[in-house]
């Protein structure tokens, strides 16, 4: 009589993914793969152009982005055109500023503001996450259900209630947008620690009596990267929306300082005027870095998280 | 289900009790009331004031006035600003016109995203798919505030169809640019939920099983794929709730449509803090019911949910 | 004529890294009433032959060749002619009992469908003959449960659920795909007895698709081996158990436990399956056969066929133990 059998085929099958990890690393792989995505690579490409332009486009401008030319005001239309010539190479703004300064300090602030918030939300998110799937039970019970409960409350009017209230400036802007965020990389985190919880590097250390603090920074939060990446790739371009959202009521970095939000804002009241060089600017340089953001993280993602293979 | 629905309300009840304690806090912590303007008002005037208010009681009296008022009556208290005018009138004015076309903008998002999605996963690689995929990227980089001036350039300046901005009661074509300028970044992310759903739904074994059976390919998405797209769908309609309220923020001040948006901005400048938080209230109580719906609906459709 | 005649069936599956040919040339039949098992390791392209005769295949799949079914290509056929056919004439059991129904409708909509598409009866009517049917797979209190969710019942019963879903219309071919793979040993023998008995009750004719050498043995009239995606051998059950003709069957063979044997003979076939992007030119096998020629891996051995039996192979059959 014969008995079923399937462990001596699965055992062939096993060493098959086995000889499959083996012979290249993770990481290897995955940049590989994210180098033959031609989107995300032209996207990180232009991401660097457009940082560049953020980091030296000062060294370029004719002029500081603060200086006023008054011989411009209310002749805009025919003194403020974007021009090789006068050194105004994107125009100027209805104040007579030059809008190429006030362009490369805008995208700056963007980027800034953008990357500086998705780290905030990103590092409490994780932290928070993985804490509460590790430890599990009652503690993660309580603290996911406070994050439900944040993440029903409309924070875009709290953030605006705040800036109002304490006076506007960057770090309330940095505060507000990280900590609306990071709620989403919280619920991340917690259901991928869930899992690499039951591996075993991980309960070999809480057999040899390593203290929680320590498997969660050394053991579980490592092996977060890869998704942590991905999400705070994501988030960048959100953040940026965010500050620019609002900046665009009034309500973000204040004068002379400026973020391309702020710009657009400016931009859309003078397009009534032809003066649409005031919007076009600022509008291309938001347009292409969140593309290029969202490109980017898509391929990473897709990198990381091979799916369909 | 009924409990159910009853249980969820158990956890919206201290969310907002949360929301109206810490909009009330910050709003006592903030240097300066709203009437320190540039003229300063003689200390005799403004001690009536801020006495008529009820702003010279002690922080504990004024919270419990505050909450309690909120509570049995939906009172929001008088506006700072407007004078003779409470935060309900205030609200009363401008929420029927929020409504409105956020009502609109909220169904062209979900019908037209849904469709574009459904469409796209079926035809997938062909020109349907090409064109969804294409639009949802594209609208990625369209936030309201980035759609509203493109809008108002091509259909007020160059082409002269529609009026610049005004709601004049809400006639269709006051409406078009919110609705569209609100609802195009929600409509793209749901047809690529939706897509991406669908096509993950259309891989499993049961919808094997469902060709297997012989039922034509129509009946086979209608009946049996659906339902499991719609869960992710239906995840994410909490949060484009949430990101098209606020939005309206943007839309009232853009386009001088009236909502509240366009109150809670103002305020938001003059102090007015009255009228910010009766309109973060209002927001966050319209969010807070706006996910219990969802909840109930996912678990109506999701059989494996027990309530 | 045979009920199914499938004929240098091919199956590629085009992807990002190249084509994958996951069935190559295979050709075999079934007659009416008979039952014909269909053996190979994972990968070796059974499944695909069955999903391409089903025309269920990925949407990246493509088959040619021939299967006739009552003389009819199905390779040709269109969607609605393949409908009119599908759960009718031949059904499908699949693999995985726990996701093969769909969770978000109840059992009663599921099988009730079927009979209302093919046999144009009324809902009433098709969910009180498909209750009888789950009576037939022997589920306890069919007519109250019918009204239930999938993730009320457990695999097996899901597992009988599919069974009596794929005979409502009384089908004259089942293919049943490794259908008790997923289940604990005391099930698969019940569902292994439940597919006898139904053979025996309705005159189906049954492939039987498996990895496992343990079941096919009384349950089968004839057994095809393949390997990647190539027919190895085949032959009537008893003869290709009793006289293995080819190295990869035989190897199989020794695979499986038994207990007339001491446990110390159990042995695996060495190396891994085959790379179905990357196949020898040669036998699919050589690799890892332990026999094999200088020849084997360049040249494709031919199919030879003495009586009812075929095999692919260059060592002569009396060479192979």
């Amino acid at each position: 009589m014969m008995l079923p059998n399937r462990a001596a085929v699965e055992g062939i099958a096993e060493n098959m993914q086995l000889a499959d990890v083996k012979g290249r690393s993770l990481w290897a792989d995955a940049r590989t793969r994210f180098l033959r995505n031609r989107a995300a690579v032209i996207s990180l490409i232009m991401l660097c152009a457009v940082a560049g332009f953020a980091l030296f486009g000062g060294l370029v401008a004719q002029y500081e982005g603060d200086f006023v030319n008054f011989s411009l005001i209310g002749s805009n239309a025919y003194l403020g055109v974007p021009s090789i010539e006068t050194g105004h190479y994107f125009g100027t703004d209805s104040n007579g500023r030059d809008l190429f300064a006030r362009t490369v300090q805008g995208t700056g602030i963007s980027l800034m503001v953008g990357v500086v918030g998705a780290l905030v939300a990103v590092i409490v998110g994780t932290l928070y996450g993985a804490t509460a799937g590790y430890y599990g039970g009652r503690i993660d019970g309580i603290m996911m259900r406070i994050v439900d409960v944040l993440m029903s409350i409309p924070f875009m009017f709290v953030l605006i209630l705040m800036l109002v209230i304490f006076g506007r400036s960057i770090f309330m802007l940095f505060l507000g947008i990280g900590l609306i965020s990071w709620l989403d990389m919280a619920r991340i985190a917690r259901g991928q620690t869930l899992t690499i919880k039951n591996k075993e590097f991980v309960e070999v250390a809480v057999a040899t009596g390593v203290r929680p603090i320590r498997i969660i920074l050394r053991h579980i939060v490592p092996n977060l990267l890869g998704i942590v990446i991905v999400y705070a790739t994501l988030l960048v371009p959100n953040m940026i929306i965010f500050e620019s959202f609002i900046s665009f009521l009034g309500l973000g970095v204040q004068e002379p300082a400026t973020s391309l939000g702020a710009l657009i804002n400016e931009g859309s009241r003078t397009m009534q005027f032809g003066y649409y060089w005031q919007i076009a600017f600022p509008l291309f340089f938001f347009v292409i870095t969140i593309f290029a953001f969202f490109f980017v993280g898509d391929g990473l993602r897709d990198a990381l998280d091979p799916k369909d293979r | 289900m009924l409990s159910f629905v009853f249980r969820r309300l158990a956890v919206a009840v201290p969310t907002l009790l949360i929301l109206v304690v810490l909009s009330f806090v910050l709003m006592y912590a903030a240097p300066g009331g709203p009437f320190n303007s540039e003229r300063p008002l003689p200390p005799e005037v403004l001690a009536n004031i801020e006495a008529k208010y009820g702003l010279d009681q002690p922080f504990w009296k004024q919270i419990v006035n505050y909450v309690s008022g909120v509570v049995t009556g939906f009172d929001f208290g008088p506006s700072f600003q407007y004078k003779d005018r409470s935060v309900n009138d205030v609200i009363a004015q401008g929420f029927p016109v929020t409504l409105t076309y956020g009502f609109w903008s909220f169904v062209v998002a979900v019908t037209v995203g849904v469709s574009l999605g459904v469409a796209a996963a079926i035809k997938q690689n062909s020109w349907v798919d090409y064109f969804a995929v294409g639009v949802s990227i594209g609208a990625q980089v369209l936030p309201n505030f980035v759609m509203a001036p493109l809008l108002l350039l091509v259909f007020t300046l160059w082409l002269g169809w529609l009026p610049g901005g005004g709601w004049n009661g809400g006639q269709w074509q006051f409406l078009i640019m919110p609705v569209i300028a609100l609802s195009t970044s929600y409509m793209a992310s749901i047809a690529r939920i939706t897509r991406s759903s669908m096509l993950e739904v259309l891989n499993t074994n049961f919808i094997r099983t469902a060709r297997a059976k012989g039922l034509p390919m129509r009946r086979v998405i209608w009946k049996h794929a659906m339902k499991p797209t719609m869960l992710p769908v239906l995840s994410y309609l909490g949060p484009a709730f949430v990101g098209m309220i606020t939005g309206s923020v943007i839309i009232d001040v853009f386009f001088s449509t009236g909502g509240i948006g366009q109150f809670f901005v103002n305020s938001a400048f003059n102090r007015d803090y009255s009228v910010i938080m009766g309109i973060t209230i209002l927001v966050g109580t319209l969010t807070i019911l706006f996910n219990l719906l969802v909840d109930v609906l996912y678990a109506w459709i999701d059989p494996k949910i027990r309530y | 004529m045979s009920l199914l005649e499938i004929e240098d069936l091919k199956v590629t599956f085009t992807t990002a890294d190249g084509d994958v040919n996951a069935v190559n040339g295979v050709s075999f039949h079934i007659d009416k009433g008979e039952t014909l098992a269909i053996v190979g390791e994972s990968g070796s392209g059974k499944s695909q032959t069955a999903f391409a005769t089903m025309g269920l295949l990925a949407r990246n799949g493509r088959a040619t060749g021939k299967a006739r079914f009552d003389g009819q290509d199905l390779l040709q056929m269109s969607q609605r002619e393949f409908n009119a056919i599908r759960s009718k004439d031949i059904a499908m059991i699949f693999q995985d009992p726990m996701t093969s129904l769909n969770p978000y409708l109840k059992v009663s909509d599921q099988m009730a469908e079927v009979l209302m598409l093919h046999k144009g009866i009324g809902k009433s009517q098709a969910v009180s003959e498909s209750a009888q049917m789950l009576d037939a797979v022997r589920i306890p209190d069919a007519r109250a449960r019918i009204t239930m969710y999938p993730h009320e019942f457990s695999g097996g019963m899901r597992q009988r659920i599919m069974i009596a879903m794929s005979l409502l219309c009384q089908p004259r071919l089942l293919i049943a795909d490794e259908p008790t793979t997923a289940l604990d040993v005391t099930v698969q023998a019940q569902i292994m007895q439940l597919l006898g008995d139904i053979r025996q009750d309705f005159g189906t004719a049954v492939i039987l698709i498996t990895h496992d050498l343990g079941v096919v043995a009384g349950f089968c009239d004839r057994t095809l081996v393949m390997y990647g995606g190539q027919v190895m051998e085949e032959g009537s059950t008893d003869d290709i158990f009793a006289t293995p003709a080819h190295p990869y069957t035989s190897g199989l063979l020794r695979a499986v436990p038994r207990l007339d044997r001491e446990m110390g003979e159990l042995m695996t076939i060495a190396g891994e399956p085959p790379d179905m992007s990357n196949l020898p030119t040669g036998c699919p096998f050589s690799p890892r056969c332990a026999v094999s020629l200088d020849h084997c891996r360049n040249q494709r051995p031919a199919m030879e066929t003495t009586g009812n039996r075929r095999r692919a192979c260059h060592l002569p059959a009396s060479e192979v133990v």
